[in-house]
């Protein structure tokens, strides 16, 4: 620990343990977000409309796809440009659980989290060696494989070819059938602990040792390297956390939609994500979320129109080259001290 | 599946054909990232521009008026684009600058939606080029000759202007040594000008050039993208006669595969990809690393 201390200039708060006079706060802190979870539970019975509810889960299911990618950004500095590689495959993988091998909702659940994180090993030993232009080129093209693989012809009685994938579940989830998940009011409250329990995931990672080393080694290798940290293995870590997270998103989409269709591999399905990363801003876990609400949001406003595009690529361009903090960035500015902490700081 | 089926030259024609296409547009992409070091995610954006506007000049005017007029217009394109986004952003990480071609190529998809609508357009070949002719005893539509010499033609001239020229000379020098090179005094911002403008032209021309072989639509440019980047990796980054190699490489697994086997030939550019940056970061030719 003292050792990255050492070496690294990274601007304080990261390795604050919470300075001594703001001790106390840390049992209202921790109450605040147990009763922001808890409220969340009940946001079906404010929000009536299924249509506006079904928007909020589509949200969430984009967020914690964004947390994914947004993580990754953050603390190692590599950008998935093919997140839909990683979301889609899931979906597919629990699609083909309960299709191929007749399983029921809870092990296909499961088999499809424990695959995607023992093939999101397997590709991160590989793909975090390269350097983070052609990192983004791999995963993009891993994901384009995928797209055309679930398409060819020889695959198509596993995976249904162009006309997707439909998953007849058996079995119940928490006490909810297959049935039951379609509904916007009831598959709310697996949506949200699952946002819950990413966000608190990826932020406690942030936090730990582990988020330092990775942080550190983003901002120069080399130096960990002579300071004896072993700068390959926390980053295959990472990659593996990251499409665990991924895997969720897919998971729920797969719960919640019953079809795993091909455009789930589109690039443009993992470019939502992205695109929802960058407007929130990586530095924080809430950063993402906002830019997914946000994002959804605006797909509702304009995509009928067909304007979407337009405005998020402008929106994009405008993030980047003006607030390169994001949305959640941007508040915090606005809300902290000048002098205050950092929006480096990994809440 | 006979052997002599395989290697027709009907097939060779067809590989050829597509690698000429992926050729002039892969060399565009490693032109500018050699110089500026900025991985264009909107070059497909671009080719999909020059395809519209070729189809618009073709109906007013003439196929010919179009394969000049439309990569002069796109020359314009780059110019703004060297301008507005590259010199502001040229001390921004790579991935940013990425990150920005991304949103600016969504931009401009939908402009060319709004324009030109979503529909697929088709383009006939010109009068002179319609027919078909004989190619060593077996019919071969004229239209993919004249696009296989045109697409090599042009890039035979960007490898002789970069090999023989003074200017080429200081492109090369700048995409190996850039800090070198400014310091033995060459005009870097000049030089990206001029190369930017190229490859947004070279990407104009490809566009036109596509529109009586392929279809036209607004998402013809996200297609071909991923195969002009996997192109230029597997050539290494910045490296123009290795992209000239590998879409040649490129072109042959995708023809020859979809007759020998359809699920290799989808598979197989996105596998090459993964063994060359795994075994070769650098890419099969002496192009930089990223």
């Amino acid at each position: 620990m003292s050792g990255v201390q050492r070496i690294a200039p990274i601007k304080k708060p990261m390795f604050a343990a919470a300075p001594d006079s703001r001790r106390g706060s840390h049992w209202y802190r921790l109450a605040g977000v147990v009763a922001l979870i808890v409220l969340g539970l009940f946001v079906p019975a404010a929000v009536r409309n299924p249509f506006y509810l079904g928007l909020m889960i589509n949200a969430i299911l984009l967020a914690i796809a964004a947390i994914s990618i947004g993580f990754l950004a953050h603390q190692c500095g590599l950008v998935m440009f093919g997140a839909a590689g990683l979301t889609g495959g899931a979906t597919y993988l629990f699609g083909i659980a309960v299709t191929q091998f007749g399983w029921t909702i809870v092990p296909s659940a499961v088999f499809c989290l424990l695959a995607m994180t023992a093939a999101c090993a397997a590709i991160g030993a590989m793909v975090v060696r390269a350097r983070p232009l052609p990192f983004a080129m791999l995963t993009l093209a891993l994901s384009e494989m995928l797209h055309s693989a679930v398409m060819v012809t020889d695959f198509r009685a596993v995976t249904g070819g162009d006309d997707g994938l439909q998953i007849d579940m058996q079995g119940s989830l928490f006490g909810l059938s297959a049935s039951d998940l379609s509904h916007a009011q009831a598959f709310w409250p697996v949506a949200w602990l699952c946002l819950c329990g990413v966000m608190i995931l990826a932020w406690a990672m942030g936090r730990s040792r582990f988020g330092q080393i990775l942080r550190a080694t983003r901002i120069n290798e080399e130096r960990m390297r002579f300071s004896g940290f072993d700068t390959y293995l926390p980053r295959v870590l990472a990659f593996t956390l990251a499409g665990f997270m991924a895997g969720v998103s897919g998971l729920l989409t797969g719960l919640n939609q019953a079809f795993a269709s091909p455009e789930l591999l589109n690039f443009t399905t993992g470019g939502n994500g992205l695109v929802a990363m960058l407007i929130g801003g990586a530095g924080t876990v809430g950063g993402p979320v906002l830019g997914a609400f946000l994002y959804t949001i605006g797909q509702d406003q304009f995509g009928a129109s067909g304007h979407l595009e337009l405005f998020t690529g402008i929106g994009v361009v405008l993030v980047i080259v003006a607030f390169p903090d994001g949305a959640m960035g941007f508040v915090l500015r606005l809300v902290r001290r000048p002098t205050g902490g950092s929006v480096d700081a990994q809440g | 599946m006979q052997l002599v089926q395989l290697f027709s030259v009907v097939q060779l024609a067809n590989a050829l054909a597509l690698a000429s296409l992926l050729t002039i547009l892969a060399s565009g992409l490693a032109l500018i990232f050699g110089l500026r070091d900025v991985m264009n995610f909107g070059h497909g954006a671009l080719y999909m521009l020059g395809a519209h506007l070729g189809y618009s000049l073709t109906g007013a005017m003439s196929f010919w008026v179009a394969l000049i007029v439309a990569p002069l217009l796109l020359c314009v394109v780059g110019l703004a684009f060297e301008y507005a986004v590259l010199r502001p952003l040229r001390h921004r990480s790579h991935i940013d600058v990425a990150l920005v071609t991304f949103g600016l190529a969504l931009v401009l998809g939908q402009v060319v939606t709004i324009v030109w609508g979503r529909a697929p357009l088709s383009m006939s070949a010109p009068e002179s080029l319609a027919s078909s002719m004989s190619l060593f005893g077996e019919p071969y539509p004229r239209y993919r000759i004249f696009l296989i010499a045109v697409g090599f033609g042009s890039c035979a001239a960007l490898a002789a202007w970069l090999k023989w020229t003074r200017s080429g000379m200081h492109v090369r020098a700048v995409s190996q040594q850039p800090l070198v090179a400014r310091m033995m005094g060459v005009n870097t911002d000049r030089l990206s000008l001029l190369v930017v403008c190229l490859g947004s032209g070279f990407a104009g021309l490809a566009g036109v050039l596509a529109g009586p072989y392929l279809s036209i639509d607004p998402g013809m440019g996200s297609h071909i993208l991923i195969s002009c980047l996997i192109v230029v990796v597997i050539g290494g980054l910045g490296s123009i006669g290795g992209a000239i190699a590998s879409a040649v490489l490129y072109g042959f697994i995708q023809v020859i595969g979809s007759v020998l086997s359809p699920t290799l030939a989808v598979l197989a550019p996105y596998l090459l990809l993964f063994f060359v940056l795994l075994w070769r970061p650098q890419g099969l030719g002496r192009g930089r690393v990223a």
